[in-house]
């Protein structure tokens, strides 16, 4: 087991999902990717992640349900969540925020705006 | 003699002079009055008007005074100019008071049906005259005055009404009901009476029967008059007097024919002749037919009075004729009868009346409902579109979102790698265009939520000061890159209400414009100032302008000035759109000043926070 920080990332684009590994990896972060909700779950569960990368809009199972059933989980309860999602609207980003996560991110974005929300939810706001 | 003759065409001369002076008098009197008057001419013929009405009362009760003063021969005489007097005042006042032919008639038929009483008049006067006897019964006299009543029915009947078709068959079966009601009076007290069944012709007989039932027809004209809501004017009243005056005279005198001595009774009549013309000559006779009316047919008190009063007419003279113990003729159940139909006729008419109102009231209420239907069909519509529109736009908006987030993350990463300076030249145009692609999606849903007045702000307070900062800290860069110099002036604290990253969003478009539309070397000043209730803001450059017939359209949706095209400076036409937009709905004010080749001023004034 490695000390570095888990990341759960979940995305159903490939592409991006990558982008975040690559950029997260070399930031010195440990990820574990998943490509919807039912995988997310079943990896957070196996592992339990430091933080997690949630998208919205996902088949089976989205990422609001996901966060609900993360929130429900008791192990999972209190594991950031961070919202990185390409839904804009402030409808959206009030309802993911009322659903239980703790930052909002919204694509595209510049990897330096995810990685601040990551430091903050880790390390607090202080920071290191 | 000579002398006198000289005096004389003197005083003509000096008469003449007199007479021009008054002219001119008069005509300077007239033109000095204001134009806008017109006040005193028309007082004048009021004036006038009134006083004709009133001298010809005057001198027709003179005139009937006079008439008991005189011997009986003359007595005849006078009565004939009377009456001659009258006609000639009735013809005269409708020549003069009524405009059309249209209104005239009913006072040319009143004034026939006069000449034709006076024409009675004199062959009775002539009888009396000539043969010192009354005329015979029946007698051209006779012919005369009855051919008079239906003339002067027509003329009550001729003045013009306004009323619906509807309205005047109800006034007309209500009518015949209460002229039934009378009739049955008249017939039972004046025509099948021995008197009249006695009597040795056929011919006599039935002129007897004529007159009462030529009263009861000229009482019904009265009604018909009566009818509500004719305006109650001056003339209108006089011919009511005078006809019920002429209708008394006639009652009293059937009543008392065989005691009659010629007394009295010729006032009633001569004064009917009188009012008669003193009605024509007034001046509201012209009013007499304009008379405002009732849209519905109502039964009003007085109506229904009558109409009760013709109803119960049978059951009462039954009752009084037993009373008396004198028989009751046959006449009276068939004209009881024919009032019975009359009042079912009525009857029948106010329910249909009824119906037709309930009917219609049933169709408009039904097309009410179905447009009501068709109405929150259509919302339903509506709603679902916009729903639609909206999910449309909020779909698109995520779809170009997604592959933008791979193009300008991973051409990120690229940069990062890149040694060799001009590949990292080529990825950076790579990332600016896809920034450009982001804030082109961003702004196009902006707008589309605007257009849609979806526009919501989550006010707080907010300090434009540190907003004016901040904007500023992060358009330096880009400054920088063209050699712009950044100045910010914002001294105090500059409190509004106001949502803040609309107001972010607001300053960010006007500061990136002004370096975009600013060469290189140039300035861009940002000021914050409060002035009084307002916070006011000005972003101004030292830019190439804008040209004063487009600064109208600057904030019109999807503009773009001439010289962005020509210089192919980036843009949508969205930035100042929305900018606008923001500011009203905080409540304030933008606008824009320019000299072209010198830079241009944006000014915006937000209601500060008290």
């Amino acid at each position: 087991v490695s000390d570095q920080p888990l990341v759960l990332c979940v995305d159903d684009d490939e592409d991006i999902l990558a982008l975040v590994e690559i950029r997260l990896g070399s930031a010195g972060y440990e990820v574990v990717t998943a490509n919807d909700g039912l995988e997310a779950l079943e990896a957070a569960r196996e592992r339990r992640p430091s933080v997690v990368i949630l998208d919205m809009m996902m088949p089976r199972l989205n990422g609001l349900d996901t966060l609900a059933q993360i929130r429900a989980d008791p192990q999972l309860a209190d594991v950031p969540v961070i919202l990185l999602s390409a839904r804009v609207q402030e409808e959206d980003v009030r309802r993911g925020l009322a659903a239980g996560a703790d930052a909002y991110v919204i694509k595209p974005f510049k990897f330096g705006e995810l990685e601040d929300a990551i430091e903050r939810l880790l390390y607090g706001a202080g920071g290191f | 003699m000579g002398q006198s003759i000289e005096s004389g065409t003197r005083n003509a001369k000096y008469r003449l002079r007199r007479y021009a002076d008054y002219c001119e008098h008069r005509y300077i009197v007239v033109s000095s009055l204001p134009a806008s008057s017109g006040l005193g001419p028309a007082v004048k013929v009021r004036l006038r008007s009134a006083s004709a009405a009133w001298a010809a009362g005057v001198v027709g009760a003179v005139a009937i005074g006079c008439y008991y003063l005189i011997p009986a021969h003359a007595q005849d005489v006078l009565y004939v100019v009377i009456g001659l007097a009258s006609v000639a005042a009735v013809e005269w006042g409708a020549l003069r008071n009524l405009e059309s032919g249209r209104h005239r008639l009913a006072w040319h038929l009143f004034a026939a049906g006069l000449l034709l009483q006076v024409a009675g008049d004199f062959t009775s006067g002539y009888w009396e005259i000539f043969r010192n006897a009354q005329p015979p019964l029946p007698s051209i006299a006779d012919g005369f005055y009855l051919a008079g009543y239906p003339l002067l029915v027509a003329g009550a009947f001729a003045i013009p009404r306004r009323s619906s078709p509807l309205l005047a068959g109800t006034a007309l079966l209500d009518t015949l009901v209460v002229f039934l009601a009378v009739l049955l009076f008249q017939w039972v007290y004046f025509v099948d009476v021995p008197d009249v069944s006695g009597l040795h012709s056929l011919g006599a007989r039935l002129v007897a029967t004529a007159y009462p039932v030529m009263d009861a027809v000229l009482l019904v004209a009265v009604g018909q008059l009566m009818v509500p809501s004719v305006l109650r004017t001056r003339a209108y009243r006089l011919l009511i007097l005078s006809i019920a005056l002429w209708v008394v005279a006639d009652e009293v005198y059937a009543l008392t024919s065989t005691s009659y001595n010629g007394g009295w009774l010729d006032a009633l009549w001569l004064a009917s002749y009188v009012c008669w013309g003193c009605a024509a000559l007034d001046r509201s006779v012209a009013e007499l037919e304009d008379a405002p009316r009732d849209p519905l047919a109502r039964l009003t008190p007085v109506r229904l009075t009558l109409l009760a009063a013709a109803l119960i007419a049978a059951p009462v003279l039954i009752v009084a004729r037993r009373a008396a113990h004198d028989s009751v003729p046959v006449s009276v159940g068939v004209i009881a009868g024919l009032i019975a139909l009359g009042a079912m006729g009525r009857f029948v008419g106010l329910i249909r009346t009824v119906d037709r109102a309930r009917l219609a009231e049933q169709e408009v209420r039904r097309e009410a409902e179905v447009a009501e239907r068709l109405l929150r069909f259509q919302n339903d519509r509506l709603r679902e579109l916009d729903r639609l529109k909206d999910e449309f736009v909020s779909a698109v908006s995520h779809e170009l979102r997604t592959p933008l987030t791979s193009i300008s993350g991973y051409a990120e990463l690229l940069r990062l790698d890149e040694k060799n300076p001009e590949r990292r030249r080529y990825l950076d145009i790579v990332e600016r265009n896809a920034e450009r692609l982001i804030s082109l999606v961003s702004d196009v849903l902006f707008a589309a939520r605007l257009q849609d007045g979806r526009l919501q702000l989550i006010v707080e307070p907010v300090d434009l000061q540190q907003l004016i900062v901040h904007a500023a800290d992060a358009a330096r860069p880009r400054a920088a890159s063209t050699g712009v110099e950044l100045v910010v002036r914002a001294d105090e604290p500059l409190g509004v209400e106001g949502e803040p990253e609309r107001l972010g969003q607001l300053l960010d478009n006007l500061v990136s414009n002004a370096i975009k539309f600013t060469p290189d070397g140039g300035r861009v000043s940002i000021t914050g100032a409060r002035d009084g209730d307002l916070v006011r803001v000005e972003v101004s450059d030292t830019g190439i302008g804008i040209a004063p017939e487009e600064s109208e359209r600057l904030f019109e949706r999807f503009f773009r000035s001439q010289v962005a095209l020509e210089r192919q400076i980036q843009g949508t036409g969205l930035g100042l759109y929305i900018s606008k937009a923001i500011v009203e709905a905080h409540g304030g004010r933008i606008g824009v000043s320019s000299t072209q080749g010198e830079g241009t001023t944006f000014m915006v004034e937000l209601p500060a926070a008290s």
